[in-house]
């Protein structure tokens, strides 16, 4: 696979195109997305083209989302809206079958209350029923009073930023700490570029050496942005003049709590990123992540 | 004030002058300048000066090929994936909730038109409906405690684009409503073929045949 030349600004999307292999993605699945991607061609990785000698490091960031798991809380005006609307809904609407039979049997009752009351003058044609329809809206009401819903907000699973079931209502990206140059820095994890591989390929990889098991769908080939850093002069020699990291998007499958890892892992929202990532960094991260 | 109003009557009475000017014109030669009439005196009704003015129909080439009944039910091209865009996909939104159902395949038809991503097909696929049977209580009977439908709507897309495709599917994935499940998978015969009615008449009849 040849290398991007030298000299490539951040543009991130298009020029890449033709440098990728495609791989055919077949996704189905609910929430949770399950791709199985099959190789096209084997062959396409014999093929090595010329790679000029670029003096910049290539490596692959993944970009991990966890896709928010219950609606968000709407507006006050859309609360109001939405009375309203059931409201006017609930006026204009026609009796159902089980409230006509509510009202039906009621009658009856009362009917058969009044002393002048006669069987035989039933014109109804149907049998008494056994079950009233009283009775089953009563055992309907039970069972809604059994049933607790689970709190859509926990405040204090909210605050633990390395939990994966916080903000339930918002989109996370995961943050970890990993050794960068000097010293240690929160950012998207990342791995270098090997001969051989697809950046995707890298991508993965960065995801697989996590030590929590994170199972996630890719969810392009292409990647969705770039960060370009240039070493200090003092530290640029003639092969390696910086590193451009290529952030790949993928979204989280499965939600259930893994162990309790002691890894430095941060799930944040789009918001909170500014306390913890430099701000070069910053300013090309949030071009592609979508705060909806 | 004044003066412009002065201008304007002027300039009035100039386009009068020259509308005068003109008729006598136009009654001395009545076929040049009026190439109208000729032609509309064999088609159109004197009172009735622009009857038919927007027809072009009759301009076309009558030949039309007679359509079999058979044809009609033709499947469109699958369309190969190349490398740089998939073959056509479908994308399935199906759920319990029809509503919900059907104004998530609205928001995704609109957002493929905004992200100018071509959509070839938008169906929907025939209810099933599921009956949910508890056991009784008190006893061996299964009962029916309730009936759900699960609707399904298919919105198909051709050549999506694969540097789209992330931005795509992002935004549907976090706008997708609770209680809806969305499944993205490519197009193939059988998926065609599966909406069609099953005849068992004549599968019967060919069987037969083929014996």
């Amino acid at each position: 696979m040849a290398a991007p030349c030298a000299g490539m600004a951040g543009r991130p999307l298009g020029q890449f195109l033709s440098c990728f292999r495609r791989t055919v993605a077949v996704r189905t699945g609910l929430r949770q997305f399950s791709a199985s991607s099959m190789c096209r061609a084997a062959s396409q990785a014999a093929t090595v083209t010329e790679r000029g000698t670029s003096p910049w490091n290539l490596m692959a960031a993944v970009c991990l989302q966890r896709l928010p798991v219950i609606s968000a809380e709407s507006s006050p005006l859309e609360q109001r809206f939405r009375h309203m609307m059931q409201q006017m809904e609930l006026e204009k609407s026609l009796l159902s079958d089980h409230e006509l039979r509510l009202l039906e049997d009621a009658e009856r009752m009362s009917r058969k209350q009044s002393d002048d009351y006669d069987s035989d003058e039933e014109d109804s044609g149907r049998d008494q029923d056994i079950v009233l329809a009283q009775d089953l809206d009563d055992s309907w009401e039970q069972k809604l009073k059994n049933f607790q819903p689970a709190p859509r907000v926990s405040a204090d699973v909210d605050k633990d930023l390395s939990s994966v079931q916080r903000c339930l209502a918002d989109s996370l990206v995961l943050l970890a700490e990993q050794q960068v140059g000097g010293g240690k820095l929160w950012l998207l994890p990342q791995a270098p570029w090997q001969e051989g591989e697809t950046l995707r390929q890298t991508a993965e990889r960065a995801l697989a050496s996590l030590p929590a098991g994170f199972s996630a769908t890719f969810l392009s080939n292409a990647p969705c942005g770039v960060y370009k850093y240039k070493l200090p002069k003092a530290a640029r020699t003639d092969s390696s003049e910086g590193t451009k990291v290529f952030f790949f998007k993928a979204v989280l499958s499965d939600i259930a709590p893994t162990t309790a890892i002691n890894a430095p892992f941060m799930w944040l929202q789009k918001s909170e990123l500014q306390r913890y990532l430099k701000p070069a960094y910053m300013m090309k991260v949030e071009r592609f992540i979508l705060d909806l | 004030m004044n003066h412009v109003f002065g201008k304007l009557q002027a300039s009035l009475t100039r386009q009068v002058i020259l509308m005068n000017q003109t008729l006598p014109l136009s009654r001395n030669m009545p076929s040049i300048q009026h190439p109208v009439w000729s032609s509309a005196s064999e088609g159109r009704y004197h009172s009735m000066p622009t009857h038919g003015i927007g027809s072009w129909k009759y301009l076309l080439n009558k030949k039309r090929t007679q359509k079999k009944k058979k044809d009609r039910h033709q499947m469109r091209q699958i369309v190969a994936a190349t490398d740089s865009t998939y073959g056509t996909l479908n994308v399935k939104v199906s759920g319990y909730d029809m509503t919900l159902v059907e104004r998530y395949t609205q928001y995704v038809h609109h957002l493929c038109n905004r992200l100018r991503i071509n959509v070839s097909l938008c169906y929907a696929l025939p209810t099933r409906t599921t009956e949910v049977m508890l056991m009784q209580e008190h006893g061996t009977k299964m009962f029916v405690d309730a009936v759900l439908k699960t609707h399904e709507r298919v919105v198909q897309l051709n050549s999506l684009n694969t540097t789209v495709c992330p931005v795509f599917m992002d935004v549907l994935l976090k706008h997708q409503p609770e209680g809806v499940q969305l499944s993205v998978s490519e197009h193939t015969e059988a998926d065609f073929k599966a909406r069609f009615k099953a005849r068992p008449e004549l599968q019967e009849l060919m069987t037969n045949m083929n014996q």
